[in-house]
């Protein structure tokens, strides 16, 4: 029996995201928003944890308004209760850090998952920080994860080799797009997780970011955007192009 | 200013010094065995030990940044040196910034740049902050005159967390990064028996086949290591030519430092189309064989 802890975070649409011509500058208004890529299968892999040794899985998101929708998507694929905490405003992991923190040591707990950084912002500073404030080890970028009694397993991730690690709970643990499928709830588990707890929770931390943004806008693409929709045509100017290019 | 570079990655430490030392007096400190002494270093210090992993590193190198007084850490971005910059940054209560592309000094504050948004937007900040990671490949690491002294450092103290094997990854003999012609596969193949007339098109025009996120890691219709994108390979060939990728911001950012891009895809709505120099509207069964035809002739 384990105690887990997922953290997960909803974010922008970013595929759905347009930049505004004129100012060059992403149109964020009425952009749905969705639960984050890493996120679901961090969720994924509390759930089959649960599953496959059992155990309870606490979902926690630092969010916004729209945070209650993204809740109720990870109940529905198997988390057992929510916990949602106000009061996120921008990218800020000195923040989002803190107020995890915060809340987890008031749980108990033996793994905590994360994604190992989020498709919006990319920092993937949270969890390291988060483990740091717990003082626990990080198992970082798992494809593979596995449990024996008191201990956790994984198979990481590098850029050139892979390594299996291995530490005492608790642990810590992000995970990599590779360690699973996340699951599509089917409806009657959406409807049937409206009845799991779900806690709301306010927490009065300010930690302020030294960070001003200057401008965030679409990097300039100077592209010739030649188009051909005539096929005959468009293979004819590729080839000259081609040949004019490969020796 | 002084600053601290580490990376496990002798190419990238090489990297960040080549941009740095210009500005700034610079010590590398490496767990890799690659020489790094013609980088324009003052110091390199090559890291060893029995048991080495993020925690023991981010604590040797917590203590070495308050003792030698350096002004901030420069990191390779890797799965490692990220994990590195957000323990580091709770052990120093200063702030990261990862994955940064540019690094200005402006008053009292550093300014960076990084992408954001999943690579569809490009931000510039000003902070405090004092740890960053530099994404790889920014330039290309060049030798000077001048040699650095060396030092090798031992760090005894043991990680809490046990590395119980090394697995290589199946090696192909590709390096994207280093490609000067691209040609890659997307969802829009269809099959993997689609990679047939990408693997010819690619070898006519002598390049190397890569492929979008959903074809390598997804259907593994591809390796990984010819994964294309922002949490894949960052290519900058002279020739990049996407057939059936739609062209989602993760792959653009993958592959925006390309000379000149070719996009083949049926949808004439497809992103792909924005971020192209030249684009075929059509379906790549019709036209990768004409563009075959044609380039044999």
């Amino acid at each position: 029996m384990y105690n887990i802890v997922v953290c997960f975070k909803q974010i922008l649409d970013i595929d759905q995201m347009k930049i505004d011509e004129k100012t060059q500058e992403p149109i964020t208004k009425n952009l749905p928003y969705r639960l984050e890529d890493l996120s679901k299968n961090a969720i994924e892999e509390a759930v089959r944890i649960k599953e496959k040794y059992g155990g309870k899985v606490i979902g926690i998101t630092f969010g916004g308004d729209q945070a209650t929708l993204g809740m109720k998507e990870a109940l529905a694929m198997g988390v057992d209760e929510g916990i949602i905490i106000k009061g996120y405003k921008e990218n800020n992991p000195e923040l989002t850090s803190e107020v995890l923190a915060k809340k987890i040591s008031t749980l108990k707990y033996d793994i905590i998952i994360t994604g190992n950084a989020s498709a919006d912002s990319y920092t993937g500073l949270v969890p390291g920080k988060l483990a740091r404030k717990l003082n626990i080890p990080i198992l970082g970028n798992a494809i593979k994860l596995e449990l024996h009694e008191n201990t956790a397993r994984i198979t990481r991730s590098m850029e050139d080799v892979n390594y299996v690690v291995e530490s005492r709970l608790p642990v810590l643990i992000t995970v990599e797009q590779e360690i699973n499928e996340p699951r599509l709830p089917p409806l009657i588990q959406i409807m049937a997780a409206g009845r799991k707890p779900m806690k709301i929770e306010e927490m009065q931390i300010q930690i302020q970011s030294s960070k001003k943004v200057i401008s965030n806008k679409a990097p300039k693409s100077d592209r010739k955007r030649i188009i051909f929709e005539d096929i005959d045509k468009g293979v004819e100017e590729v080839s000259k192009f081609l040949r004019s290019e490969v020796k | 200013m002084r600053a601290m570079v580490f990376s496990e990655k002798g190419e990238l430490a090489a990297q960040i010094a080549t941009i740095l030392r210009e500005r700034y007096e610079i010590d590398i400190y490496t767990t890799s065995d690659s020489p790094l002494d013609s980088y324009g270093a003052k110091v390199v210090f090559r890291i060893t030990g029995e048991s080495l992993y993020v925690d023991n590193i981010s604590n040797f190198l917590a203590d070495r940044f308050k003792e030698k007084g350096y002004d901030f850490i420069a990191i390779g971005s890797s799965v490692m040196g990220r994990e590195i910059a957000s323990i580091l940054s709770e052990l120093l209560h200063l702030e990261a910034i990862t994955e940064i592309m540019k690094l200005e000094e402006g008053n009292q504050v550093f300014i960076t740049e990084r992408f954001f948004f999943g690579g569809k937007t490009v931000i510039r900040e000003e902070s405090k902050a004092r740890i960053f990671t530099f994404l790889p490949g920014l330039v290309d690491p060049i030798p000077v005159d001048s040699r650095s002294s060396k030092e090798e450092i031992k760090i005894d103290s043991p990680s809490t967390v046990n590395v119980v094997e090394k697995i290589e990854k199946p090696k192909g003999s590709v390096n994207l990064e280093k490609a000067d012609i691209i040609v890659s596969a997307g969802r829009g193949i269809g099959k993997k028996e689609g990679l047939g007339i990408i693997q010819q098109l690619a070898d006519i025009i002598h390049g190397e086949v890569g492929g979008s996120r959903p074809v390598c890691l997804d259907y593994h219709w591809l390796s990984e290591e010819r994964q294309v994108g922002l949490s894949g390979k960052r290519v900058k060939p002279k020739i990049y030519i996407a057939v059936g990728i739609s062209g989602q911001v993760q792959h653009i950012a993958g592959m925006r430092g390309s000379k000149t891009v070719i996009a083949i895809n049926k949808d004439k709505n497809a992103p792909i189309f924005n971020e192209c120099d030249y684009g075929i509207v059509g379906d790549l069964y019709t036209v990768i064989p004409k563009l075959i035809e044609n380039l044999k002739k």
